[in-house]
Order: structure tokens, then sequence, then C-alpha cells
């Protein structure tokens, strides 16, 4: 008689697939997975908290360091919510300034995720091509911003800096360039056989399960739900350009990464026609008194990010400190369908399924 | 099969193009104007007002001043300025609100040392650290007038 034992595997929290400091406790039948266990917190920093005893200006470079792949998102995040408790206005050309570097952010971690979710299933090179071109736009935010991935660039009524002479001319150069690249990346990866195997028909899931575990951004969208925040909930100047809202049908892998190609077009057509659009002159800061008391109340603002809805909730008691203010970081919740899909699945599917979740560590733990 | 020779051939097309890494740390690595990297500080400009020690947001730095030892001239000068980059997240806002643009950024970032204590640095050391200071500096400067005597050109 053959007979089979359950055994316990530690994966993480120092492994490369897990981007970050994630620790998996998975029980396996052979290599059948029977049960997983998502243990998190290994960089818990209290973002919360911390924000608590900071100033509304304090509050940004600490929002940085959330989700570190796209920080301008983050920044926007705790701005807009700021900006819409004072009710401030911001000047065009800032609003032009923050669509442009959001896009590219979203551009630039969307490459990350390409490359080293193709390196989690055994493609390396697509890797060093996915960094080659984000590169590139980290290289334009240091010469806007000063930094490659902290960038404390907006500001609660604008932007710090105003764009630098040519930088405009460079993002549209590289705008082209990146769409020509584009072509390049479908043909090295979206055609391959192996890559095919490895992710068509792979962790699939519904609607329905998908709206229960509150998924958003692309992992919701693969399952044919068309939710994109900067379409139904507009916010900044969202609601000037057009774009489409890639969503796939089966809700597998492989529809996850070629939703988040397309979303990569998008920005690319966001970011051309913000280019196109951009004021030749005007303020970059609205009229901000220099020590910002935010009136009593409470808000909250979800937008768009990289990776989902990044909501960002602030009770203010009428201090320059919020009361309490509150994150909803997309990788926590998208991480949370794990277990679910993984049960029953074969261990070599594991980092090929935990890789398409894209998860941010240092989101997942705040 | 054809999926991957499609993809072998994006390979070698790039095969042939010049190469996109820097030799650095052989050669020293260039940064933007705006970078943000080490501060440099002037302790002549310095009013001691405070204001970069409440801003920053990791308490990094401290600072006393003392009565200017000028009788004719009012106000504090600086005594000591110590910036801890042990915490130091270098985000900018001390510079943001410096009125005189005492403390700015500069383009250096090579801070790695073999002891911790060695990231403790004073004025001297700041002072000291004057290349590649950064041009455009503070978002709202206030004309503030000088101390005078004593400023380097």
């Amino acid at each position: 008689m053959i007979r089979t034992e359950e055994m316990l595997l530690n994966v993480g929290p120092q492994h490369p697939s897990t981007h970050g400091v994630l620790r998996l406790l998975v029980k396996v039948d052979g290599e059948r997975i029977v049960e997983t266990e998502p243990v998190i917190g290994y960089l818990h920093r209290g973002t919360e908290k911390l924000a608590e005893d900071l100033t509304y200006t304090q509050i940004i470079p600490y929002t940085d360091r959330m989700d570190y792949l796209s920080a301008m998102t983050n920044n926007y995040a705790v701005v807009h919510a700021t900006e819409k408790l004072m009710g401030l206005e911001i000047p065009e050309r800032a609003e032009f300034l923050r669509v442009i570097v959001m896009e590219l952010n979203r551009v630039a971690s969307h490459l990350v995720w390409m490359g080293t979710y193709l390196l989690d299933i055994g493609a390396m090179s697509p890797f060093l091509y996915a960094f080659r071109d984000r590169e590139q736009i980290l290289d334009l935010f240091n010469e806007l911003c000063g930094a490659r991935l902290t960038y404390n660039y907006m500001r609660v009524g604008g932007v710090k800096w105003d764009a630098p002479k040519d930088w405009i001319g460079k993002v549209d150069h590289f705008v082209s360039y990146m769409q020509k690249q584009m072509k390049e990346y479908h043909q090295l990866v979206t055609g391959n056989e192996i890559f095919i195997q490895r992710t068509k028909g792979i962790g699939v899931y519904d609607q329905e399960t998908a709206i229960n575990f509150a998924l958003s951004g692309a992992n919701l969208r693969v399952t044919g739900l068309n939710w994109d925040l900067r379409k139904d909930a507009p916010y900044s100047i969202y609601e000037q350009f057009t774009f489409d809202v890639p969503v796939g049908e089966v809700g597998d892998l492989y529809q996850k990464y070629l939703c988040r190609m397309k979303e990569i077009d998008e920005s690319l057509k966001i970011v051309a026609q913000a280019v196109a659009n951009f004021p030749s002159e005007g303020k970059i800061m609205g009229k901000v008194p220099r020590v910002l008391r935010v009136p009593e109340g409470e808000v909250y603002v979800g937008i768009e990010s990289p990776r989902g809805e990044l909501g960002c909730h602030i009770v203010s008691k009428g201090k320059d400190k919020p009361w309490r203010i509150k994150f909803r970081r997309p990788s926590f919740y998208n991480l949370q369908i794990l277990p679910t899909l993984l049960k029953d699945e074969n261990l070599s599917n594991l980092v090929a399924i935990l890789g398409g979740i894209d998860i941010v560590l240092g989101e997942v733990d705040g | 099969m054809l999926g991957l020779i499609k993809g072998l051939n994006v390979t070698l097309k790039n095969m042939v193009k010049p190469k996109v890494t820097y030799n650095y740390p052989q050669e020293p690595l260039e940064m933007p104007d705006r970078f943000r990297g080490i501060q440099y500080f002037d302790p002549d400009k310095c009013i001691v007002c405070n204001q970069c020690v409440r801003v920053c947001p990791t308490d990094c730095i401290s600072l006393t001043g003392k009565k200017n030892p000028d009788p004719n001239q009012k106000g504090k000068v600086i005594e000591t300025y110590n910036i801890n980059f042990e915490i130091c997240i270098l985000c900018d806002l001390c510079t943001e609100v410096c009125p005189t643009e005492a403390v700015v950024m500069t383009n250096n970032f090579e801070l790695s040392t073999y002891s911790r204590d060695e990231l403790f640095k004073n004025s001297e050391w700041l002072f000291a650290n004057d290349e590649n200071i950064r041009s455009e500096n503070t978002l709202n400067p206030i004309p503030v007038k000088k101390p005078t005597g004593g400023t380097p050109s």
C-alpha cells in the first residue's frame, strides 16, 4: 500500500519570489498544496500610528515607503485626501504634472512586475529589458524631484518642483520610445510557449470571488469587471483624457499579464495626451497657508494605484496633525485570496500564482 | 516553438546594441542638479530659527544657538548643528523651510561607513561637504537680512 504523508514547508521570509519579506506556511501532500497560511508583518513600521504624530507635510515622505514601487500614487492619496478636506483648489499645471508622474510611475511599477514575474517563473532576460526601460523613468523622476524611488514630490496644494527645462520634451520622447519597446516585449514574452504553459488556465477565479475578496486593480479587472477609479470615480483631471480600461475574460494568470501590459499602453496614452496639452505656464502651488490646519471632519478618497484601490481615510480634529489616518492598501486586500487560490494546486504553481497578485510587502505590512 | 524563436530574435538583436550599464564605482555617477544628497550646512547663514528641526519627520536634526557675540548685532548665532544620518531619510523638507538657505542639499550620496557612530555628523563636517551644492533650493524663499561679515564668497 502506498501511503502519503503531509509535510509542512516553510517558504520565505527571505525568498526572492516573495517580493519582500512574506512568509508562507505551506502544508503539502506530495506536490499538492493542502493549505497555505501567509505570515505577514515583517516589514510593519506602523505608518498609520506614526502619522498621528506628524504634520500633513511630514506624512508625505512616509507614504513613499509604503508602496515603494509607485510612491507617486501614494503621495497623491494622502495629499488628495487633505486637499479634499480643506477644499483647496489646485492649479492646472500642478494637476498635469501630477498626472504625468503618476502614469509614468504606473508604467515603471508594471515593468517591475513584468520583469520579476517572469524571473519567478524562470525567464531571466525579460527582467533585464524591463529594468533597462524602467531606469529611464527613474532618471526622469530623478531629474524632476531628486530621488529615484522615494520621491516626496507632491505637496498639499500642488507639487514641489516645476518641470525642469526640456523635461516635458524628454517625457514625450520616452513615450514614443516606450510604445516602440512594447512591441519588443510582446515579441519576447507574449507568444512564448513555455510562458503560456506556465500561466494559461492557472490560478483562475471568477468575478464573484474577486468581489467577495475585495480585490481591486488588475486582479479584479482580469475577471471581466470594468472597474477603474480613474473612470468610475474620477479624481484629479482624468476626465480630460481618453483611455480604455483593459479587462480580461477568464481570470487566469496569462490574462493578468495581458491586462497589465495593456495598462502600460493606456498609461502611455494618457501621458502623451497630458504632454500635448501641458499648460505652457502657470503656478505649481495653490494658495496654501504656511501651517496647514485641516478643518474638523472626515474624508475618504480612493485612487487607482498600479495595484488597485488605494484609499486614504483621514479623521481631523482641526489640528495641524491628523487625529487618525487609515490607508486602504491594495496589496494587503489582494493578498487575502492567496490561500484560496493555492488550495489543491501543484507546488510548482505557488510562485506563479503569488507573483501574479503583484504584492509589495511594504504596502501589505504598512 | 515559433514564439521561442521570435523571442530569441529579440535577444540576438540586443546583443549588438551598446551597453546600458554604468561602470560605478570605478567611474563616479553624475546626478542631476535637484538630486537630494547629503546636506551642506553654512553656519554663517543660519539664523537659528529652528524651522528645520521642527519640520524634520524623523527628528534627526539637533541644534543649539547662542547670543550673538557682537553686541551691535541682534539675534542668535549657531553653536552646534548635528544631523544623524542613521535616521535621516533625505526627504528635503529641511532645505524647503530654511529661509536663508543655510542648509541645502548636495549631489553627494556616498554615506556608507564601518560604524554607526560615524553617521552622526556635526556642523564642521557638514560645512566641509561643499561640493556639488544644489543651485535650486528653497520653495518659498523669504528675504531675510543676512548677518553681516564672515559670509564666504
